[in-house]
């Protein structure tokens, strides 16, 4: 009786776990990488490049752009090519994007209704 | 500080221009003799010895003075901050001149220098500094971006504005053409169009696979990422006032824009690309390569400006009632 509820307890803390931090390593896509040094340098790269693109943006309207940042940032470290597909991947390791909030003030922008206008930049004759 | 007090006094009678509501909430008891602005407003705002295309954000009365919270169009929100009227000039066509003025002088000193600086933006007043603490007691904005390793001083100047000098001039010539056609002759692009901006999208992705032989992938995202933008801005700052009524007619029952417009309010969207992607704060690195893919889609849309653009408007059917020229 006693241990199957330590074990239950034990079950319910992973769960919680695994939203928020890297648990163990990631079924699928571990294969395709070489070293385990790699994996841990990748995760790094990852995480440092979060510092720059916040998850959350992962879920508003920059969303491609920030993913694009992403994919770049890793291509740079690694001088290799990441998919889209990839670096999702590797972030739902460590967030579970759906439950991300998209972050209010980036959508300003977007809330007031403006007309266009041409810059006057766009009117100069070239000399 | 005193060099902005010049263009303020020519300007009153043109207070009518562009939006420039007299409503702001300035009484007889105006504490600065110079002009006032009201939140939304568009106006040039001094930042060091250039002006620059700004937009009034909030206005506050503080410590006798009216306070005015600007953001700088076409620049990162970490440049904007808390001015006085003395750094605000109203968005008039003199003032236009005069940016223009400002700017050639300062090009010219440049070069006659040290060739060119990256510092486009240069701290200049005291005042400017005690604004920026202001800003930060009062509004917390911004606080995410505090982590950001690139928030440095010098780190925030930004080439996002590359993008528009950067414009082939063919484009150039057709956004200034699309302009009169709507805004000056009163005519409309005749929806839907064909090829619309997702036909566009796609042909672009076909043109460079084949070319580079391989599926882009950073150029797809980069190509939905547009898409994206294109549908939520078109109705919210892609057109001129004229085409809100065509909009509200065309576009119905949740259709993307993306699938009904073309080339023309694509085209527009790159002049506000700018402004878009300084809210996605991207390294300098990635952003500079970014700059590049788009300017190659410029190209792009260049080379087939025959095909993807018209070359003349619907003269027909333009809705807007204040337009009985």
């Amino acid at each position: 009786m006693a241990k199957e509820e330590r074990e239950a307890v034990g079950e319910e803390e992973q769960e919680g776990l695994s939203v928020h931090s890297p648990a163990q390593a990631p079924p699928s896509s571990a294969s395709s990488l070489p070293k385990e040094q790699t994996q841990v340098e990748l995760e790094l790269r990852l995480l440092e490049a979060l510092e720059v693109y916040p998850p959350a943006k992962l879920q508003g309207i920059h969303r491609h752009f920030v993913l694009y940042g992403l994919m770049e940032h890793l291509r740079r470290n690694f001088e290799r090519h990441f998919s889209a597909d990839e670096v999702l991947q590797l972030l739902d390791r460590f967030f579970n994007l759906e439950m991300l909030k998209p972050d209010d003030e980036e959508a300003e922008i977007f809330n007031q209704e403006d007309d266009f206008t041409l810059p006057q930049s766009f009117f100069v004759k070239e000399e | 500080m005193g060099s902005s007090n010049t263009g303020g006094g020519g300007v009153k009678e043109e207070g009518a221009m562009d939006g420039a509501k007299n409503n702001s909430p300035t009484g007889s008891d105006s504490p600065n003799d110079g002009d006032t602005f009201s939140e939304g407003e568009k106006v040039f705002a001094y930042h060091g010895p250039l002006i620059y295309e700004a937009k009034v954000q909030k206005v506050e009365f503080r410590d006798n003075e009216w306070r005015y919270f600007v953001h700088y169009l076409g620049w990162n929100k970490n440049w904007d901050e808390w001015v006085g009227s003395d750094r605000l000039l109203k968005f008039t066509e003199e003032n236009i001149r005069k940016q223009q003025a400002l700017e050639k002088n300062q090009l010219s000193d440049k070069t006659a220098k040290s060739g060119r600086s990256t510092q486009y933006k240069p701290k200049s007043s005291n005042d400017a500094k005690v604004d920026k603490e202001d800003m930060k007691n009062l509004a917390a904005k911004g606080k995410k971006r505090k982590s950001h390793p690139g928030t440095e001083e010098k780190d925030r100047r930004l080439p996002e504005k590359l993008l528009i000098s950067q414009f082939p001039l063919a484009l150039k010539k057709q956004l200034v053409d699309d302009w009169e056609f709507v805004t000056q002759l009163g005519k409309l692009v005749k929806l839907p169009r064909s090829p619309n901006v997702d036909d566009i999208l796609k042909k672009y992705l076909e043109y460079r696979t084949k070319k580079d032989g391989m599926i882009a992938e950073s150029v797809a995202e980069i190509l939905k990422g547009l898409r994206c933008y294109f549908d939520k801005a078109l109705p919210v700052m892609l057109l001129y006032k004229k085409e809100r009524q065509q909009y509200r007619e065309a576009v119905r029952d949740n259709a993307s824009p993306s699938t009904v417009y073309g080339a023309e309010h694509l085209l527009r969207l790159f002049v506000k690309l700018p402004e878009l992607l300084a809210y996605v704060n991207m390294e300098e690195e990635a952003l500079n390569k970014l700059q590049q893919k788009l300017f190659d889609f410029l190209k792009f849309l260049q080379k087939n400006q025959n095909s993807f653009f018209l070359s003349t408007y619907d003269g027909s059917k333009v809705t807007d009632e204040l337009d009985i020229k």
